[in-house]
């Protein structure tokens, strides 16, 4: 049975036929595959949106179980499978118990692999349901993950998903400083082009659908040279009973 | 001066000037278009005019060429620029439709540099057709164009290759790369003209 979810799946391994041959499962699957060419740093990989990590430490060689660690260690959500040619069971009871969630000897059918793939990407996901807690809510703003949308007195903002993965980013780390760079890799999951304008003009649109639906406060600031903060702040005369910036910002507990 | 036993169409003259200022056009909508990226999409109709314009008055030169006997300059010289001046119009136009077509959500600075770089070359090309019925005083605005291509193809360069960095989307890397591509085409062209405009004031001063 095919996953109901697509998979974002990232490989680091250098067996180019049976890379090749789970790409294009993954592909007809419905999957999003990207081979990585090594040990690629855990914010990357945060920065991708994964679900999963097919890793075989032969292609890191010395440095694979230090990878391995930091990357489970990083990264909880995200499903650590190993795959790699036969080795002595204290081999892969390390791995396991470095934080690998499964591990498969080579050579194995690509079908037997996705399936496994599937199967620690559902654990993660019901475990990740489990801990969800319920909407922001910022100034008179409430974002709701749940719904990929934002409201207002009830009214949505009429985001788009980019748009409201940009607010939820900022929203996360309220009154911190995010560079532009930073911003790009974490909601397009990609490293910004020099010179791409995207975060900008996201940003823009983004404010705008704000203003319009909560005219009376400010909440994504620009820091010249830098890039954005989020801080909602009551305009002068718009809001008379406005709350701190620690009252404005806090999280619901829809269990509550 | 040069004397002639034969009355010359002096009209020619009057269609690439319309040409100029066309392609001048063209290129300003299409700098405003990516700098206003992604709200300027309606622009794109205005840029398709100006692309229609320039077709006719193409048509209207090589129509004209085709029924004058005694030409003001030479036959090859006339086909050549007309053809020239339609292909910055042409290359305007695919560019502006790229954005709308490749889905662009944002516009890059190096593309508002390259539009920026092609608006001036269109500037010198319009001046320097204003001047070419008296093949005089076209000098600078030739060399300013060949400046400014030198100066086009080093954006595209930089552009292209900051592409190549790790980690990017490679749909980014298609769709600027094709776009930068089409914007270097652009400029190319009015370099292109500026040496067939070279060629006629020599032979004709």
């Amino acid at each position: 049975m095919s996953s109901p979810y697509a998979i974002r799946l990232a490989v680091v391994d250098d067996d180019s036929g049976f890379v090749t041959v789970l790409a294009k499962r993954a592909e007809a699957a419905g999957w999003q595959l990207r081979t990585v060419p090594g040990a690629i740093p855990p914010e990357e990989l945060v920065a991708m949106k994964l679900n999963a990590l097919l890793l075989d430490p032969g292609v890191l060689g010395e440095e694979a179980w230090d990878y391995l660690e930091q990357v489970c260690g990083m990264l909880p959500d995200l499903g650590v499978l190993v795959c790699t040619a036969p080795t002595s069971v204290g081999q892969r009871v390390r791995g396991l118990r470095l934080g690998a969630d499964d591990w498969i000897a080579k050579p194995c059918h690509p079908e037997e692999a996705m399936a496994r793939i599937e199967a620690v990407s559902r654990r993660h996901r019901a475990a990740k349901a489990d801990l969800d807690v319920g909407p922001l809510v910022a100034g008179e703003l409430e974002i709701r993950p749940d719904r990929f949308q934002a409201y207002v007195g009830g009214n949505s903002v009429d985001l788009t998903r980019r748009e409201f993965e940009l607010l939820e980013m900022l929203a996360e780390s309220t009154g911190r400083v995010h560079e532009r760079g930073a911003i790009y890799q974490r909601v397009w999951g990609y490293a910004m082009a020099h010179g791409d304008r995207s975060v900008d003009v996201f940003v823009r649109k983004l404010r705008h659908k704000l203003e319009k639906r909560s005219p009376g406060w400010t909440y994504i600031h620009t820091h010249f040279g830098v890039g954005y903060r989020f801080d909602p702040e009551p305009l002068a005369g718009g809001e008379p009973l406005a709350p701190s910036r620690s009252q404005a910002f806090h999280k619901l507990d829809t269990n509550a | 001066m040069r004397l002639s036993l034969m009355p010359r169409d002096r009209t020619f003259f009057d269609l690439f000037l319309e040409a100029g200022q066309n392609s001048l056009r063209a290129a300003k909508l299409l700098d405003e278009m990516i700098g206003g990226w992604p709200d300027s999409r309606d622009l794109n109709r205005e840029i398709l005019k100006a692309e229609q314009e320039g077709d006719r008055i193409t048509h209207d030169i090589i129509r004209r060429l085709n029924s004058t006997f005694v030409t003001p300059i030479d036959r090859e010289d006339i086909y050549a620029l007309a053809t020239q001046m339609d292909d910055i119009v042409d290359y305007t136009e695919e560019a502006a439709d790229f954005l709308g077509l490749y889905r662009i959500e944002a516009p890059m600075e190096q593309a508002q540099a390259l539009t920026r770089v092609l608006v001036e070359a269109c500037e010198n090309l319009a001046e320097a057709l204003e001047r070419l019925r008296d093949f005089q005083g076209l000098e600078h605005y030739i060399i300013e164009i060949h400046r400014l291509e030198n100066d086009g193809d080093r954006i595209s360069r930089d552009a292209v290759a900051s592409l190549f960095s790790n980690g990017i989307d490679p749909m980014v890397v298609i769709r600027w790369k094709d776009i930068f591509a089409v914007l270097e085409n652009a400029i190319d062209a009015t370099e292109t003209a500026a040496q067939i405009i070279e060629g006629i004031v020599i032979k004709n001063s």
